[in-house]
């Protein structure tokens, strides 16, 4: 999220939540668990918060954008999937409680014209109902899952490489 | 007999605002408001380090991001007696004037504009004597034939393809839409130009608060050192991007923002300046300080509050006083320990909650009783609108200039008296011409930021009472701010270094509570009496008011599914 780390064709990783709002904040939890990993050179990882509208600057220029963010679907807690949504309207019920969702940057970024390779991975979530900062047991316990599972995109050649 | 309408979200950016109106004769005969949520941020930050406290509530919210942080650090601030140096005044401004300009520019056109521009019948417009009449209405150099023909090529695709919510959802076609097509295609060309110009202005943001959303902040000043030689430091690319992007901002605001603003305002004055009103009293806590946060004086937005809209009078406000501000919970989910009837000034303010509601999915709310996770402020008694509108108003009344020059110039233009004001539209143009004065006073901020370095000033936090070993047992401070949608105040009592108690009265919870124990009405629900409505299940009139507003209750949490119908209460915390 830096202004100085805004490199051309590099990967993001994007986890997006409210932190206050105990699993809803699964998305950012991910990106911390992240930064304790060895990952190539070419991927950055951003705690992109509450934000909507706002972050559509800090994606310019990334492709892929792994996004990750909670889902209150009908799946257990601590279920995690991976998803190419290709328009607005394929993304999951519910990403997020925060004003202007994941889904509303998407659906900017189909209208200015500069649509990256996107891959979702949603969490779902167990309690959204306290303020609380902890994660549940069930969707703490599937973050080292998510964090495989964006290893295996970056890391094993499951994505194209940056050009050079 | 009356006709019941719910409109729930009605938010366009994910909601959590729920209106029901009662119709009777093609008009609005009463409307209730409900936040169908609840906030329970207050207690979060109990118990915490008090100089922490910027960093949660700063997470409240992704659209008013950074002013609930620095109505925080205000607040601990003013418990502690700590005053910042001017630097840190002057980057505070800036990034406030910044978060202003994105969220009102944001506002009009992504969030507003479909209220007023049919995007369907921009496909029919002649591309050429659109730009030819944007050619006349501003300089603005992407007004040209070849760029509006491919923006409205890409639309028609847009649109065929069904797929984005923000085309699909509109009652295109409705009657209330009265720009010709060519004004709707510049108005919708510009929607999307502001959506790529949005991206740029919150870079400063990052330069100065390390990162965006949630900049950083700090209680007694800023935590950000500038010095102009340095690669690690705000050096002199760093601030050299800084005022390109507050120039960009302004020339953006002033040939696109204005000129479509007094466009559309133009076709729908006769009607929509004459509705919409709503409560008849106005508070601004005012902004934006010159020479110190205690120089009420010297705020470039005054403080003060306009009752009865008598223009000639402006009413001083003290937060602190437990006379003046109160909140109450007659028809709001709360418990209060002294009842149901009691107002309670913020520092002894409750958050027990107590739901009453139906039991979802339900049809209608029962509104004789409790309705909404809102409490219902008042100030010596009176429900307030605050925002834009509010804030331009109170300057109008205090004679500030360059509001009141805005002002009459705007209303001359429109062959307007100032009457006009207290309507829909008024609160409308309210907040595109406070947009372009914050777009100048920005580049003043910047110049005063300067000024202060070039004379060798670099300080930029007041270290004196960081240590907690020299504050007092006890303390209580309140920080006020103006957020883009209104007056926000964050109360906080510390006892023993820590938090004690932490509450906020935020812009939406004025306009948007619920009516009080008097049955007197807040500021949406009273904006919406007598508004004539063409089909009840198209409420696009609704809608134009309400939005009027900019409504955002992301500082509070409920969820809908995607079809937007009820999904979860946050019934805890």
């Amino acid at each position: 999220m830096n202004e100085t780390n805004h490199h051309q064709r590099n990967t993001l990783i994007l986890g997006v939540g409210n932190l206050l709002l105990k699993d809803e904040g699964v998305g950012i939890h991910t990106i911390r668990a992240l930064e304790k990993e060895t990952l190539p050179s070419h991927v950055r990882l951003m705690d992109g918060g509450t934000g909507g509208l706002h972050l559509l600057s800090w994606l310019d220029g990334y492709d892929p954008i792994i996004m990750i963010d909670a889902t209150l679907d009908n799946n257990p807690p601590g279920t995690v999937r991976l998803i190419r949504p290709r328009f607005a309207t394929d993304f999951p019920p519910l990403m997020s409680a925060h004003e202007i969702g994941l889904r509303d940057m998407i659906e900017a970024m189909i209208l200015t014209g500069k649509l990256p390779e996107i891959h979702l991975i949603v969490i779902s979530v167990g309690s959204i109902n306290e303020v609380n900062m902890e994660l549940t047991p069930e969707v703490e316990a599937a973050i080292p899952y998510v964090v495989q599972t964006v290893k295996g995109l970056v890391c094993h050649s499951r994505l194209p490489h940056p050009s050079p | 007999m009356s006709e019941r309408v719910v409109i729930d979200p009605i938010t366009r950016i994910e909601g959590h605002l729920r209106v029901e109106v009662e119709i009777e004769g093609g008009k609005i005969k009463d409307a209730f408001s409900s936040g169908t949520m609840v906030r329970g941020i207050e207690n979060i930050v109990r118990d915490r380090d008090p100089r922490d406290a910027w960093v949660f509530v700063g997470r409240v919210c992704g659209v008013c991001t950074s002013i609930h942080s620095l109505c925080s650090v205000r607040a601990v601030e003013n418990a502690l007696n700590i005053s910042v140096p001017p630097n840190a005044e002057m980057v505070r401004n800036i990034m406030q004037a910044v978060l202003f300009m994105h969220d009102h520019t944001v506002h009009f056109y992504q969030l507003h504009a479909l209220d007023w521009v049919d995007v369907v019948s921009a496909l029919k417009a002649d591309p050429k004597a659109a730009a030819l009449m944007a050619q006349q209405l501003s300089p603005w150099a992407k007004n040209t034939e070849g760029y509006f023909t491919e923006t409205q090529n890409k639309l028609k695709k847009f649109v065929a393809s069904g797929q984005l919510g923000i085309f699909a959802n509109g009652y295109w076609g409705h009657p209330a839409y009265k720009l010709t097509p060519e004004q709707n295609l510049i108005a919708t060309v510009h929607y999307l130009d502001a959506l790529e110009w949005q991206k740029e202005v919150v870079k400063v943001h990052a330069v100065f608060g390390g990162k965006n959303p949630h900049p950083n902040f700090l209680v007694g000043g800023m935590p950000c050192s500038i010095d102009m030689n340095e690669a690690n430091s705000i050096n002199s690319d760093r601030l050299s991007l800084v005022k390109q992007k507050l120039q960009q901002a302004k020339e953006f605001i002033d040939q696109v923002y204005i000129p479509d603003l007094m466009m559309i305002a133009n076709v729908y004055k006769d009607e929509w300046t004459k509705i919409g009103g709503g409560v008849r009293n106005y508070l601004s806590y005012g902004d934006f300080p010159l020479h110190g946060y205690d120089s009420v004086d010297h705020y470039f937005l005054p403080r003060g509050v306009v009752l009865d809209r008598d223009l000639s009078k402006v009413h001083p406000i003290d937060a602190n006083s437990s006379e003046e501000i109160q909140e109450f919970i007659y028809h709001s989910w709360y418990n209060y320990t002294q009842g149901n009837k009691a107002g309670l000034h913020p520092y002894e303010g409750e958050t027990n909650l107590n739901y009453t509601g139906p039991k979802p999915p339900y049809k209608l709310l029962d509104v004789e009783d409790k309705y909404s996770w809102i409490k219902t402020p008042r100030w010596k008694g009176q429900p307030m609108e605050v925002g834009p509108l509010a804030r331009m108003i109170v300057a109008y009344a205090a004679g500030k200039e360059p509001q009141k020059t805005a002002i009459d110039n705007a209303l001359q233009q429109l062959g307007l008296p100032p009457e006009a004001l207290f309507s829909t539209l008024g609160r409308t143009a309210a907040r595109g011409l406070e947009t372009q004065l914050v777009a100048n006073w920005a580049l003043k901020f910047f110049d005063q930021l300067m000024k202060n370095l070039e004379n060798g000033d670099s300080r930029m936090a007041n270290p004196i009472m960081w240590e907690n070993e020299n504050w007092p047992k006890q303390a209580k401070g309140v920080g006020l701010t103006e957020a883009p949608r209104g007056a926000l105040a964050h109360f906080v009592v510390i006892e023993n270094n820590r938090v004690k108690n932490y509450q906020m009265v935020v812009p939406t919870t004025w306009n948007a509570s619920p009516r009080d124990e008097n049955g007197v009405l807040s500021a949406y629900e009273s904006s919406l009496l007598g508004t004539p409505m063409h089909n009840p299940n198209q409420p696009l009139e609704i809608l134009r008011t309400i939005h009027s507003f900019d409504p955002c209750l992301a500082c509070a949490v409920h969820l809908y599914d995607e079809e937007g119908k009820y999904v979860h209460q946050i019934d805890t915390f």
